[in-house]
Formats: C-alpha cells, structure tokens, sequence
C-alpha cells in the first residue's frame, strides 16, 4: 500500500544507508528518495560510492525526471530536492535551509504532499536537527514514522530531535529497518 | 505557515493583473516557498500582501525580486568549465567574434568566470558578453562585480581548478595570480572584480518568460544555468526554442548540472555532458 521510501541522514549514516541499500531485493517495488548530507567540499563521488554496493540503481536525478519504483534517487550534492505532486523531481539552489543543502526538511515535507499517507520516512544518525520538522509534517499526513535507535547512531543528535518533536511509529536498528523493508510488497 | 495551492495561485494571478510579470509557469514547489519565505519576511498574511501588491508598485517590484532565486558562484561546477575551456571555447577560436549571453546571470559570478577563461584563451578582445536577469537589483550586484570573501572562499579553490590546473595534464600548472582579475580584501571582507572585466558585459533586464530577444544578435554559446529549474516543463520547453532560434548552428547552448532536455525539443541538439551543440 506504501508508495515511497524517503530517507534522511548526516554524520554517521553513510555505512547504514549502504548497508540497508544493498539488502534491498532488485525488484524494490518502491522508489527510495535520499536526502543526505555531505562534507562541504565532497561534491563528487558520493553516488558511486553507494552504487558500488547497493542492488537498486542509485542516481542523482535531473530536474523533472520521473520518478520509478525500484531506484534510488539521491539529492544532488548542493541542490534543494523536492517532490512535485506528479511524481517528478524538483530541484533547487535555494539557500540552505537549517545550514543544509539539500534540507531533509524540505525533501521530506514536499514528499509528504505528493504521496500523503502513502509514504514512509526514516531519519538516520546526524549531528545536527534536520529531517524533525519533515518527519512531524509526514506523520501528521498519516505516513509512517521510522527513526533508527539513537542507541546505535554514532550521533544521535538527529534522531533525538525527531523522536522529541514526533511520537514515531517504530524506533529500529538497522537490521530492524532492514528486516521493515524486505516485507514491503 | 502552509500555503494551499489556491493561495498560490492567487497570489500568481495578482502579480499577473497587476504587472507584466508571469509567475503561472514557475516550478509549483519553490514557488510556494519563495512566498512563505517573503510572507514571514514581511510579517504579513496573504490576503495583506495581496492588497499591497495591487496598490503599491515599488513593493511589488520588490516581491518579483524576491520571488527569483539568485544563488551563483566563481566557476560553479569546475568541470563544465573545464570543459568550456578544452573542449567548446576552442571551437570558436578562428571566429571574427565571440557572442554570448548569459541568460538568467544573477548576481554576475559566472559572467566574471567567463570573461576570465576567455582572457586566458586570448579570446577576451573578440569576444561580446551580453547578460540578463529579471532581478534588477541582481544585475546591479553584477555591474558591481565586488562580492563578499570569507563566505565565498571556495570561489578562489574553483579558480585554481580551472584556471591554474588542467585536468587533462596533471603536471602542468599555471600561477595566475588571483589579482589579475580580482582583488582580495580580507579587512573588509571583499572580492573585488578588476574594472577592465566589469566594463565589458552588457547587461539588461530580461524575462525568459516573455521570451524575445533583447539584444537582437544571434549566439554562440548561451548560458543557463540553475535557472529553468524554477521554471514547468512547457515553460522549460518555450525557453529551449528561443535559445534554439537565437544560436548559430554549432553553437552550444550549457545548462547546469542536473537540468536536461527532455522531450522533443532534443532532435535539434546534440548532448555533449551538460554542453548542447545547436544542430
């Protein structure tokens, strides 16, 4: 019955977005939207490096390409990504928003419009408070709320901004989120 | 604040009764924001702004300024210029002139970037620069060419990217002094942009949404960059087909990093990266 996946992460969250990346089974039957941050100065390189593991095929995605169950779309390094209503990427140079770019936020909150309740949004370990506001606004739509468990982040500082400002639907490790994702159809 | 699309849309359509300018083709999303953003800005609700902006034309002119988004930077994305300067620049090298315009230029950092790999590949006197933008207060940022140092200092790590080095022979380096075209002033906190590259471009206030052509020339490259992005896909699409118009043939036509060509507007170019040659 989901529609998407939306993913939030920052510092810490690059070996657990890999590893939930390529435990996906090829045929995903979902689109995986990534809001990540990245060093300031590492605009390259970042796709290639969750491709080299992940089994769904990750891009960073044109403005106003469609998007298809079954591929990961990644917020291209400095650009704002939104969702439109008819499923296609928005991007942006738009300030940052909370000192990021791409905003968590921001992906999550537009991600919510097009897919309302059809949506699941998990917020991984960061060092700062993104993705809290957009998860709020996601549950709020009736999407499902997954924070990974602060208690294995290596920061936990995102996490426990999301988990104050929304009473989520599960708190996971990664094996959980995971084990979450397999069962999806 | 949440605004519903139908505020958007009125907020859209009394720009467009009021004024020449035509919001109904941006992109929906950023849009919306742009508008929450100005709505807290001026610590105002809608129907207050609306009422403003049928009344008073300097704040409206102001609104569209703030509507526009002008983020920009030195040499953005190092490799499309690298690739301007080894791959497309050359081309146009026995050429009696050089036009090109850089459409949607913002606060003027490209157009700069420009007029520096030009000087450096002797092709600077040649070469005519026109520039535009809707914002005019981002076209006088331009004229001015002086921007602020420590928030941008990876302006000068993009310099060395494209100037100094080359991607294509790693031994070879080149130690052009940042001060032959700009002045840094740590003190005040400035870039300054030496007088005989601001003196060049001609720069004018221009809507791609009203389409035509300003400058009344044809062109050899075009520039675009992180500008259709804010635009819808029909949008998107009438602006290809004035750039088509107004190239040369074998002229290119460069977008930014992630905007593409989609539909049947791409038979008339060939795709080289982010570089289009006008077929």
């Amino acid at each position: 019955m989901y529609k998407a996946v939306v993913i939030g992460g920052s510092a810490g969250s690059f070996q657990v977005i890999t590893k939930i990346l390529s435990s996906l089974p090829k045929n995903f039957p979902l689109p995986v939207l990534l809001s990540l941050h990245r060093l300031k100065h590492v605009r390259s390189g970042f796709v290639e490096a969750l491709s080299i593991k992940s089994t769904i095929p990750i891009l960073e995605p044109y403005d106003k390409e469609n998007i298809k169950p079954g591929k990961g779309y990644l917020a291209p390094a400095n650009y704002h990504m939104y969702i439109e209503l008819n499923k296609r990427i928005a991007l942006s140079t738009e300030e940052p928003v909370n000192h990021s770019r791409p905003s968590i936020d921001l992906t999550f909150e537009t991600a919510t419009q097009a897919y309302r309740d059809k949506l699941i949004g998990i917020i991984l370990s960061g060092a700062n408070r993104d993705g809290a506001y957009g998860l709020k606004k996601l549950k709020q739509a009736g999407g499902l709320a997954i924070v990974q468990d602060p208690n294995e982040c290596q920061v936990k500082t995102m996490t426990e901004a999301s988990l104050k400002l929304t009473t989520v639907d599960h708190i996971f490790t990664t094996d959980q989120i995971i084990n979450f994702l397999l069962k999806l159809k | 604040m949440t605004l519903s699309d139908q505020e958007v849309q009125f907020f859209v359509n009394t720009i467009k009764n009021t004024s020449g300018y035509d919001f109904s083709e941006y992109s929906e999303k950023s849009l919306k924001r742009r508008l929450q953003k100005i709505l807290i800005d001026n610590n105002s609700d809608l129907l207050t702004l609306i009422n403003k902006l049928k009344t008073n034309k300097e704040f409206l002119e102001k609104t569209v300024k703030d509507i526009t988004v002008n983020t920009t930077e030195l040499f953005r994305d190092p490799q499309i210029w690298q690739t301007l300067r080894y791959r497309i620049l050359p081309k146009f090298s026995e050429n009696r002139n050089i036009n090109i315009w850089h459409a949607g230029c913002s606060t003027g950092q490209e157009v700069y970037s420009m007029m520096i790999l030009l000087n450096e590949l002797g092709l600077f006197e040649k070469a005519k620069i026109f520039a535009s933008d809707l914002n005019t207060d981002a076209l006088d940022a331009a004229k001015k060419g002086n921007y602020k140092y420590r928030f941008n200092i990876g302006y000068l790590d993009n310099f060395d990217k494209v100037i100094k080095e080359n991607p294509f022979n790693y031994e070879e380096y080149n130690d052009i002094p940042y001060s032959k075209y700009f002045k840094i002033d740590k003190v005040t906190d400035s870039i300054q942009m030496n007088d005989f590259l601001r003196q060049k471009p001609i720069f004018r206030q221009h809507d791609l949404v009203k389409g035509g052509n300003l400058y009344f020339a044809k062109f050899d490259l075009i520039l675009c960059r992180n500008v259709i992005i804010y635009f819808k896909y029909s949008l998107q699409n009438k602006v290809f087909k004035l750039f088509h118009e107004h190239l040369y043939t074998n002229g290119y036509l460069v977008l930014g990093m992630h905007e593409t060509m989609l539909g049947e507007i791409t038979s008339k170019f060939e795709k080289k990266g982010q570089a289009y040659r006008k077929k």
